[in-house]
């Protein structure tokens, strides 16, 4: 079995290790195959860009970078068991990828146990760092803070208020995390929720509920999905069935896609996106990350390729900073205590682990102190997604109440 | 019990595997490999030894994972108990599913458990007071358990993989058992022919829901000593129709209604699937589909069925085909 | 609630179940002639969203209209896997078949897959983006175009079962199949040609369903499940009854999101499913074969 390495290398300059120094290893449990495979090549590919870049201005205090993915299908169990491969048989000196929150849980589990940091990029569900792990870390924001940057918008922007509210949310833990959090707060702010609906993730209709929806007259229609497909399918049928509140706004990764606009063309104009996070183009050194990678790959990044990215970026910050020995298990304390030590800024963001209270009252370890910042809400106009929400992260201003809503 | 030495003999040698000093992952690939052939025993012991197709196994599995987890994160009794109680809680859940399911016969029953299934795993995903939804239930840290004042040590492998043999075990002895009893008897009848078993006055529908619960005690323990060792469950994980479907294969490749067919499978399919993933980056579904396809096309007996025909062919006789080891 | 509402959901229930309908008449005609109950009948659909899909993005053939090239090309596959799969796994029992079909069912989604990845695709139609609002009632176009096809295809279908002198075989086959054979009947061609139009059958559904949802590889798993409530709804082996259900089917969904809970949709489907399997195992109508 131990035979059965698959080490990913992911560039020219990794298969020759300089001499005499070992390269110096990070596992990464992400699905290659399965329904899950498109987005186990998007890290693969933001991992590899940010790696060879490493390694071409000289590594890691002269030592190489070296990924090493495993495929663990989107199956849990196959997550844990790559994660032990990985710690145990590659001696990765540390963790990170996912992609889905049931997976990062049994990797968590295994790195805590194993006592070896791993840095989740991705997955958003608040238990992964509410668990008190003190080996977990993570630089994306949890689930609860998705509609943060909506509900900063609805408590500032003049005659934003929802006189009332449908919550449409996907049935898992992703779209009941945030549909709970907004709703939670809409509550303490006297908003009626007049549907509440959870539909099965890939729903093939959304028909019904909009027209249950559309018989209730919602001011706003929020829509919550977890995949891209159901964003686009919820969009759709909302606007078929006539449903025309003041705002739609959508959360969720699938909100902001280009194939919101390629598949709906004019039914995605205005809809609000309401995201963790949000590619800032106004600021140079991102817009440089996005055409670096566009060269490289022939494809625009999103979320997941910066979350990887910055992931790598940030491991290598801290492995500069931690006195490594040769010794695998001081190694990996030493690390963990350089990530603890960690304050810098990625094309993500800026990054520092702390323990803090989240907006569902979880107390939260090690989880990046500046994600609630990282909420931004963006708006579909003419075909581009531009940030409209808060102020300071405008591209252009917002266009509010839908100029379609019934009177 | 019919052979009581080889048995002892064989679970012996497995509990000696950890002393050989492997390391924790290839214990770990062993603990996988049990942990399979049991829930495809299990399945065998329905599906094999009576015939009745089963779709939706994976809500026994379910009932047994969320049972451990509910008991000891609810109510504090520790997982190894809670397997034992999984595995109770599935037996007494299949009785009502299989008064209902085995008025119905053949494909009609297959379609039905998969109905069944589906049904819990809605409960499993809405029913959040009692199952924490789409959240699960994850155990951060194992209590304490001292056997003769030793302390069990669960960062290592051993205990597990301990566990894991006893329930393989207790899966195959008790479908060599069953295969040697006069219910045995019964559930050939009842697999060859339901009309002419009913007419020689066997109890159909009471025979095979006692087979139901046996599996599903099998099943649910299995389904425990998932949440037991991997510690996080929810309903994705226990109760889809993915899980319902690797039972089967594992028991169809090793081979239907053999003691050691479930062995067999889990061993074939768990080790072929790593060196797929591993060396081809391919799904390993795709070859559980293929592999399914081939065993029943050229070899309906399964891998065991085939290997214990080659072995005993001298005496070769149909029969024994049917009954196979 | 209004009365829109009800009027609305029953009509957009119809049309959806329409399409399912026709999903589900492939596998009760195949069950029919050659009791099987063909698992891999979903993987059947999905292909044929991929026809329609590929046919779209590589020779810009309308959706519709590449009907005409996949229910043909899918009838002859599924003659193929009949004559070179299944004919030789048949005769070792029912479930041995019903295994085979769930590997078959696997494999083909599962090497979907691996050639086309997990990406989730929509086919956009220049005529479907605004859908039509007769007496504020939405109907979107692509699902209005689809239903009258599917209406077509199936009636087509009927007067082939009904006036053809295989259609009549195929008939006779279903009802007794040692009587069929007495009376000259080759059954042998017969399952062929059956196999062959419930393939077909399966693959144009995907085709008329494509423009309306979206499609991956493993979208068969959904739609199969949704088949088998269908076709027992209407009772194994029954045509018309296939088509009752599969309209059942999207109004009770549609409803049942609307007055109940999108959460317990499916639930309702399932128990519903359960209930006419124990009680009435010949379909809510009593048309099928028990």
């Amino acid at each position: 079995m131990l035979k059965l390495v698959s080490t990913v290398l992911l560039s020219a300059v990794l298969s020759s290790p300089a001499l005499g120094q070992q390269a110096i290893r990070i596992g990464a449990p992400q699905p290659m195959t399965g329904p899950d495979a498109p987005f186990g090549d998007k890290f693969k590919k933001a991992y590899g860009m940010a790696i060879e870049e490493i390694n071409a201005a000289g590594g890691v205090n002269g030592r190489k970078l070296e990924i090493v993915i495993e495929d663990h299908q989107a199956k849990n169990a196959l997550a844990a068991t790559v994660a032990e491969k990985l710690i145990t048989s590659e001696k990765v000196l540390v963790m990170t990828g996912g992609r889905a929150s049931g997976q990062a849980m049994e990797i968590a589990s295994v790195c805590q146990r194993l006592k070896t940091p791993y840095l989740v990029d991705h997955p958003s569900a608040d238990m992964i760092t509410a668990k008190g792990f003190e080996f977990v870390f993570r630089n994306n924001p949890t689930g609860s803070i998705y509609p943060q940057a909506f509900l900063d918008f609805i408590s500032n922007h003049p005659g934003a208020m929802p006189k009332s509210a449908a919550v449409v949310y996907d049935n898992t833990l992703f779209g009941k995390t945030i549909a709970t959090a907004a709703m939670k707060k809409l509550k303490e702010k006297g908003v009626p929720i007049v549907a509440n609906e959870a539909y099965p993730v890939n729903t093939l209709d959304f028909k019904p509920i909009m027209t249950k929806v559309k018989g209730l007259n919602p001011d706003y229609m929020l829509m919550v999905a977890v995949a891209t497909t159901d964003a686009i399918l919820l969009t759709r049928h909302a606007k078929e069935m006539g449903i025309r509140p003041r705002a739609f706004v959508g959360f969720g990764g699938g909100f902001g896609v280009a194939d919101m606009h390629t598949q709906l063309g004019p039914l995605a104009q205005n809809v609000f996106s309401s995201a963790a996070w949000s590619g800032n183009t106004n600021d140079p050194k991102v817009k440089a990350f996005y055409d670096k990678f566009h060269t490289k790959y022939g494809i625009w990044p999103h979320e997941h390729e910066v979350e990887g990215y910055s992931a790598i970026y940030i491991l290598a910050d801290a492995l500069k900073r931690a006195k490594l020995t040769g010794d695998l298990e001081k190694d990996r304390d030493a690390i963990r205590q350089a990530l603890l030590a960690t304050d810098m800024t990625t094309v993500f963001g800026k990054v520092k682990f702390g323990s803090w209270t989240g907006p569902l009252g979880d107390t939260y370890t090690n989880q990046n102190v500046y994600s609630p910042e990282h909420s931004v809400m963006a708006q579909w106009k003419d075909g581009q997604l531009l940030n409209v929400w808060p102020r300071t992260f405008a591209e252009t201003s917002l266009t509010f109440p839908d100029p379609l809503a019934m009177k | 019990m019919r052979r009581a030495a080889p048995w002892v003999a064989a679970i012996a040698a497995a509990l000696l595997v950890p002393f050989a000093g492997p390391g924790s992952f290839v214990l770990h690939v062993l603990i996988l490999v049990l942990m399979w052939t049991t829930l495809g025993a299990a399945w065998n012991v329905l599906g094999g030894l009576a015939g009745q197709v089963s779709f939706g196994h994976a809500a026994l599995v379910g009932v047994g994972a969320y049972t451990t987890m509910i008991l000891y994160l609810k109510l504090g009794i520790a997982p190894w108990w809670g397997m034992l109680a999984g595995g109770a809680a599935a037996a007494l859940v299949s009785l009502p599913i299989g008064l209902l399911c085995f008025r119905l016969r053949g494909p009609y029953f297959s379609l039905a458990t998969l109905a069944v299934a589906e049904i819990v795993r809605l409960v499993a995903l809405n029913f959040e007071s009692l199952t924490n939804g789409p959240v699960g239930f994850l155990i951060t840290a194992l209590p304490p358990l001292h056997l003769g004042g030793w302390a069990v040590n669960w960062e290592s492998k051993t205990p597990f993989y301990v566990a894991a043999v006893l329930l393989a075990a207790a899966a195959l002895v008790s479908t060599d058992w069953v295969k040697g009893s006069r219910l045995g008897a019964y559930l050939v009848a009842i697999r060859e022919d339901e009309d002419a078993a009913e007419a020689v006055g066997i109890d159909t529908v009471r025979v095979k829901v006692i087979t139901l619960a046996h599996s599903a005690f099998l099943a649910g323990l299995g389904g425990g000593f998932y949440a037991f060792y991997f510690r996080y469950v929810d309903p994705d994980a226990v109760c889809n129709i993915g899980l319902s479907m690797e039972m089967v294969f594992i028991a169809m490749v090793g081979g239907l209604g053999t003691v050691g067919g479930p062995l067999v499978g889990a061993t074939f399919l768990t080790a072929v699937a790593e060196v797929v993933r591993g060396q081809l980056g391919l799904g390993h579904l795709v070859f559980y589909g293929l592999s399914m396809m081939l065993v029943i096309r050229f070899m309906p007996e399964g891998i065991w069925g085939r290997v214990h025909r080659l072995l005993t062919r001298p005496r070769g006789a149909a029969a024994d085909v049917a009954l196979g080891g | 609630m209004n009365i829109q509402t009800f009027v609305q959901s029953l009509v957009s229930g119809a049309l959806t179940g329409s399409l399912y309908a026709m999903i589900g008449v492939g596998l009760t005609v195949v069950f029919g002639v050659m009791r099987i109950i063909n698992l891999a009948h979903g993987e059947m659909v999905m292909l044929g969203m991929f026809g329609a899909y590929w046919g779209q993005s590589l020779w810009r053939l309308d959706p519709f209209l590449s009907l005409l090239l996949w229910a043909p090309l899918m009838f002859g596959a599924g003659m193929a896997i009949h004559r070179f799969l299944l004919r030789r796994v048949v005769p070792g029992g029912e479930l041995n078949t019903l295994l085979y079909t769930a590997g078959l069912s696997l494999l083909v989604a599962n090497v979907a897959l691996l050639v086309w990845s997990g990406d989730y695709r929509t086919i956009t139609l220049s005529y479907g983006a605004e859908p039509i609002r007769p007496l504020g009632i939405a109907i979107a176009v692509p699902l209005l175009v689809a239903f009258v096809l599917a209406l077509v295809i199936t009636t087509a279908l009927w007067t082939f079962l009904m006036r053809t002198d295989l259609g009549r075989a195929i008939r006779a086959t279903s009802q007794n199949a040692e009587a069929a054979i007495l009376m000259g009947v080759d059954v042998e061609r017969v399952a062929v040609v059956t196999f062959g139009l419930g393939t077909a059958l399966a693959a144009a559904a995907g085709v008329l369903l494509a423009p309306s949802l979206y499609l991956y590889p493993t979208v068969g798993e959904l739609l199969i499940v949704k088949c088998f409530v269908i076709v027992v709804l209407g009772g194994l082996g029954s045509v018309p009854g296939a088509i009752a259900g599969g309209v059942l089917l999207g109004v009770v969904e549609s409803l049942g999101a609307v007055y109940v809970s999108s959460t317990y949709k499916d639930g309702i489907g399932f128990l519903l499913f359960l209930g006419v399997l124990l009680y009435r195992p010949s379909g809510i109508f009593g048309v099928g074969r028990s």
